[in-house]
C-alpha cells in the first residue's frame, strides 16, 4: 500500500492509496455537505442535488451518461447522509481514467429545469418507499427528535412539502456554495496509476472556483424527549433510542464503537443475549455513530405491542448495569475481535477500503492506515469503556416508537 | 487470483470444495445442508427458520451461551440462510481461526444441543420473523411472488407460515434434522487463504459416516395464481412480476443473462430508462435472473404510489415484450461489460467466492472457472440474444402485488 496526496491551488484534495495486488480500483468524490448543512426551507436538496448530478452536463443527456457509466462495466453509485455526500465507483484498473472523468464532468452539473421537475416525482417516490420501512422511518423520526432543532436533526430525504416546493434556482445556489473544490476530496483506491490519474484530475478540476464554505459544529446532548406515533397498518412495535456520543474527530471513537457492539452487536451482545436469545425481541441492535464535531449512540428493537414494557424494563437494567459494573475483559475481547475482523475482511475490497479512506480525510484531514485503526482498537482499555459510560449515560436516553393499536411505548 | 478450484470427495459422498485466493488474509466457508424450505415435509412451512435457529443454540459440550461466545471470540462473521433447497451455515474470518472454526460447526451441524426450551424460543423467533413480513411488504411481495410463480414446493416461502410454525413440535424438527442432514448430498466450500490438505483431514476426520440414501426430490405441483393482490394501506403498491426463462444448465443461459442485463443490467437499462428516468414512476425498480435447479424466472421489483400503479406494470411488461423486437450493438455490448466486470469484482471478496463455487457445483455439478464464464458471455451477440428472445417469447407473467390498491393484469 502506498499512500499519494496533492492539493490545487483552488483546495481540491486528491487522496490514493494504491495497492497494485488488487484485481480492481475504487474512487469517490466525497463532498462535504449533507441535510444538516440545509436551512428549513431547503431541506432535502442536497439528496436531491445528489439524484441531479446524474442528469448530466451542457454536453451529456442523462441517457449519455448512465450508458457512459455502463460502457465501463462500473458499480457506481451515490448517497448523501446528514454529514455528506459520496458518488463512487468500482471497475477493472484498465476503466478507472474513464469513469473518473466522468465523475468529474459531472461535479459541474446543467441542473436543468426539464429533469428538475421530472426527478421531483421520483424524489417523493422515494420518499413514499421509506415510508413504508418503518425500521426506517423510526430511526429517521427519532433522529429528530433527539436533534430537536440541531442541525443534525435535518431530515435527508426532506418532506414531500419541502420537495413540492423546492425551487431550482434555490438548487442552483446551494450547489455553488457547497461543491466548491475547497469542500471536496476526490479518493482512489485499489489498481492505478496515481500520476496518470493526478494529473487528469489537476488539469480538469482547476478552473473549479474555490468558496468560502463553513459547516456550524456544536456539540449537542439530545433532547432525552420520548415520544410515539400509531400506524394503523403496521403489525410490531418499532423503537429507536438514541443518546449523546463524541464525534469523528475524537480519539475516544474506537472505545465508544467497541462500547455500540459491547452493548448491541446482532449477536454476542448484551441486546442480543438479554432481548433477542430470550425471544422478548426480534432484532435489538446499538451502533455508535461519529459526526462532524458530535455523534450518538443509535439503537433499534423490533418486538410485538404485547412486549414492550418488558423489553423496555430489560434494556434499562441493561443500562443501570453498565453505568453500575461497567463492562468485563471477555467482553472487550470478544467485541476487539469481531471488529478486527470485519475490519481486516472489508479492506479487502477496494471498495470496502475508499469509504474510510475518504471519510477520515473529510474529518481529520489525515491519512489513517488499516494498521493504524487496527493498533488503536487493540489499544483500547476496560477504563477507556467505563469512563465513555460514566460520561455519556447511554441509558438516558430520547425514544422514539412506532406501532399498531393504542398501546403506551 | 489462481482461477484453480480445489475438490475432494468424502466416502460417504460429502462433497469438499476449496478456491484459493493470494491476495487476501481473510477466509469464508460454508456448509450447503439439503434442508431448504421446498425439501420439508407438508404442513411445516418455516421448520427450516426455526432448524437454523435451534442448532446454533447449544452443540457439543457447550450450551447456547458458550457456543455463542466461543464463536464470537474467534471473531466470526456468522452467516445463515434458509433458501428452497438448501439451509446453508457459515462464516467469514481471519484464516488463522479456521481449523477452530470447523470443529465448533462440526458441533452445531452433527452434534447440536436441540434442547426442549430452546427449541420455544427459536420457534417464537421464527413466528416473529413471518410476523415482521407484514411491516416489510417490499420482502414480503417478492416472497409471496416465489410462492406464486415456482410450482409447489418450490416456491414455499422459506421464512414460514404462521399457523405451521404455531403447530410445529419439537419432535418433529429433530425428525426433519434426522432426515434432512445428510451428509451424502451436503456440499462443504472454502475460499480465501486456507490450505486444502488440512482443511480436507480435519473434514474428513469430523464427518466421515456411512454413505445415506437421498431422501429423493419433492414432487412438483402446479403454479398458483396469475395475480394476487394483498391489502395493505401503506404509501406504495409494491409490485412483482416474474416469468419463465430457461436453467443454468441449459445452452440458451448465457443469452438469457445477457438479454436480462439489456432489460435490467446498468442504470442505462432499459427499465430504468423507461420507467425511472423518462416517466418518473418510481425510485425502485429492478429485474434479475433467478434460479433454482428445477426451474428459473426473471424476477422484476418495482414500488410506486397508487396512482401510478398501472401505468407502471404497463410499462414493465412492454418492455418485457419488446425486448425480441429489437436490440443495438451498443445494448449488447454494455450488458456483456456489466456481467464481466461484476463478475471480477465479486471474485476480490472470499465470503462471494465461497458461496458461488457451492451454488455451481450444486445446479451444474462442476465448478465453472472465470475464464470459461468470461468466454461464454463473450461469445454472446445480438443475433444470439434475439434469437434466444424470438424463440422464447415471454407469455405468463405472475403478477403480486401489495399495497392501497389493486392492477389489472391484461
Amino acid at each position: 500500500m502506498e499512500f499519494k496526496k496533492e492539493q490545487l491551488d483552488n483546495g481540491l484534495c486528491l487522496i490514493g492509496e494504491v495497492n497494485k495486488s488488487a484485481k480492481s480500483a475504487a474512487m469517490g468524490f466525497f463532498v462535504k455537505t449533507g441535510s444538516r448543512d440545509e436551512s428549513g426551507q431547503v431541506n432535502g436538496v442536497s439528496h436531491f442535488l445528489e439524484h441531479m448530478l446524474f442528469k448530466g452536463t451542457d454536453k451529456l443527456s442523462a441517457l449519455q451518461v448512465n450508458e457512459a457509466f455502463d460502457r465501463t462495466g462500473a458499480q457506481f453509485n451515490a448517497g448523501t447522509s446528514e454529514e455528506y455526500t459520496v458518488y463512487y465507483a468500482a471497475v477493472l484498473p484498465e476503466y478507472l481514467l474513464d469513469v473518473t472523468g466522468l465523475w468529474i464532468e459531472l461535479m459541474r452539473p446543467a441542473l436543468r429545469d426539464d429533469d428538475f421537475n421530472i426527478e421531483k416525482n421520483v424524489i417523493k417516490e422515494e420518499i413514499a418507499m421509506y415510508k413504508d420501512m418503518p425500521s426506517f422511518d423510526v430511526m429517521d423520526q427519532c433522529r429528530s427528535l433527539h436533534f430537536d432543532g440541531h442541525p443534525c436533526g435535518n431530515s435527508v430525504l426532506g418532506s414531500e412539502e419541502s420537495i413540492d416546493n423546492l425551487k431550482s434556482e434555490q438548487m442552483r445556489d446551494y450547489f455553488t456554495r457547497r461543491y466548491a473544490p475547497n469542500n471536496m476530496v476526490l479518493a482512489c483506491v485499489g489498481n492505478f496509476n496515481w500520476e496518470q490519474i493526478c494529473s487528469f484530475a489537476a488539469n480538469s478540476c482547476s478552473k473549479w472556483r474555490r468558496q468560502a464554505v463553513e459547516r456550524k459544529l456544536e456539540h449537542y446532548d439530545g433532547s432525552k424527549k420520548k415520544k410515539r406515533a400509531e400506524k394503523s397498518n403496521l403489525a410490531r412495535e418499532h423503537i429507536c433510542l438514541m443518546s449523546s456520543g463524541l464525534s469523528a474527530q475524537d480519539p475516544r471513537r474506537f472505545a465508544a464503537s467497541l462500547l455500540g457492539i459491547i452493548v448491541g452487536d446482532s449477536v454476542g451482545s448484551r441486546f442480543f443475549w438479554e432481548l433477542v436469545d430470550k425471544a422478548l425481541a426480534e432484532a435489538a441492535t446499538m451502533q455508535f455513530g461519529p459526526m462532524d464535531g458530535t455523534g450518538a449512540f443509535c439503537s433499534y428493537i423490533r418486538c410485538s405491542a404485547d412486549n414492550v414494557a418488558q423489553v423496555l424494563d430489560t434494556v434499562s437494567g441493561i443500562f443501570q448495569s453498565l453505568s453500575r459494573d461497567g463492562i468485563t475483559e471477555d467482553e472487550l475481547r470478544k467485541a476487539k475481535n469481531k471488529v478486527l475482523s470485519s475490519l481486516v475482511i472489508k479492506n479487502e475490497l477496494p471498495m470496502g477500503r475508499l469509504g474510510d479512506l475518504g471519510s477520515n480525510w473529510l474529518y481529520l484531514e489525515k491519512y489513517r492506515t488499516v494498521e493504524d485503526d487496527i493498533s488503536a482498537i487493540k489499544a483500547v482499555t476496560i477504563e477507556d469503556v467505563n469512563v465513555l459510560i460514566g460520561q455519556f449515560k447511554p441509558g438516558d436516553f430520547t425514544q422514539l416508537s412506532i406501532g399498531p393499536g393504542e398501546k403506551n411505548g | 487470483m489462481t482461477d484453480k478450484i480445489d475438490k475432494h470427495v468424502l466416502k460417504n459422498g460429502m462433497v469438499l470444495l476449496g478456491e484459493p485466493m493470494e491476495a487476501v488474509g481473510s477466509v469464508a466457508f460454508g456448509f450447503m445442508l439439503p434442508a431448504g424450505a421446498a425439501l420439508l415435509p407438508d404442513g411445516c412451512c418455516g421448520a427450516g427458520s426455526v432448524i437454523a435457529e435451534w442448532i446454533s443454540r447449544g452443540a457439543g459440550d457447550r450450551n447456547s451461551r458458550q457456543l455463542g461466545d466461543v464463536l464470537d471470540g474467534l471473531g466470526l462473521a456468522r452467516s445463515r440462510s434458509v433458501g428452497s433447497s438448501h439451509i446453508t451455515v457459515g462464516a467469514a474470518l481471519e484464516a488463522g481461526n479456521l481449523a477452530q472454526a470447523l470443529d465448533l460447526y462440526a458441533d452445531i451441524i452433527l452434534k447440536p444441543s436441540l434442547q426442549e426450551d430452546q427449541f420455544e424460543l427459536a420457534r417464537q423467533l421464527a413466528i416473529d420473523g413471518v410476523l415482521s413480513l407484514d411491516d416489510d411488504p417490499r420482502q414480503k411481495v417478492m416472497l409471496k411472488l416465489r410462492e406464486q410463480f415456482y410450482p409447489g414446493p418450490l416456491g414455499r416461502s422459506p421464512v414460514g407460515e404462521i399457523a405451521e410454525l404455531k403447530a410445529l413440535t419439537a419432535e418433529k424438527t429433530k425428525q426433519i434434522i434426522k432426515d434432512n442432514f445428510n451428509l451424502s448430498q451436503t456440499i462443504f466450500s472454502v475460499a480465501g487463504k486456507y490450505d486444502f490438505d488440512a482443511v480436507c483431514q480435519q473434514i474428513e476426520r469430523l464427518f466421515e459416516s456411512e454413505r445415506q440414501e437421498n431422501a429423493g426430490q419433492a414432487s412438483l405441483g402446479s403454479k398458483a395464481g396469475k395475480y394476487t393482490h394483498l391489502d395493505n394501506d401503506g404509501a406504495q403498491v409494491h409490485i412483482g412480476l416474474m416469468t419463465g426463462t430457461v436453467k443454468p444448465t441449459d445452452e440458451d443461459y448465457y443469452n438469457a443473462r445477457v438479454a436480462v442485463s439489456v432489460l435490467s443490467g446498468g442504470m442505462s437499462a432499459r427499465l430504468f430508462t423507461k420507467v425511472r428516468e423518462e416517466r418518473g414512476l418510481c425510485y425502485a425498480i429492478g429485474a434479475r435472473y433467478h434460479a433454482l435447479k428445477e426451474a428459473a424466472g426473471i424476477m422484476c421489483y418495482a414500488g410506486t404510489t397508487p396512482d401510478k400503479a398501472q401505468e407502471t406494470l404497463d410499462v414493465i411488461i412492454q418492455q418485457f415484450n419488446e425486448l425480441g423486437d429489437g436490440i443495438s450493438e451498443e445494448e449488447i455490448q454494455r450488458a456483456k461489460v456489466g456481467l464481466e466486470s461484476s463478475l471480477i469484482l465479486s471474485s476480490e471478496s472470499s465470503s462471494s467466492r465461497a458461496g458461488s463455487i457451492a451454488g455451481d457445483y450444486y445446479m451444474l455439478g462442476r465448478v465453472r472457472s472465470l475464464d470459461e464464464i468470461k468466454g461464454k458471455i463473450e461469445a454472446t451477440g445480438v443475433d444470439s440474444a434475439l434469437a434466444f428472445l424470438r424463440g422464447n417469447k415471454f407469455k405468463d407473467f405472475t403478477v403480486v402485488t401489495i399495497g392501497p390498491k389493486q392492477v389489472t393484469v391484461k
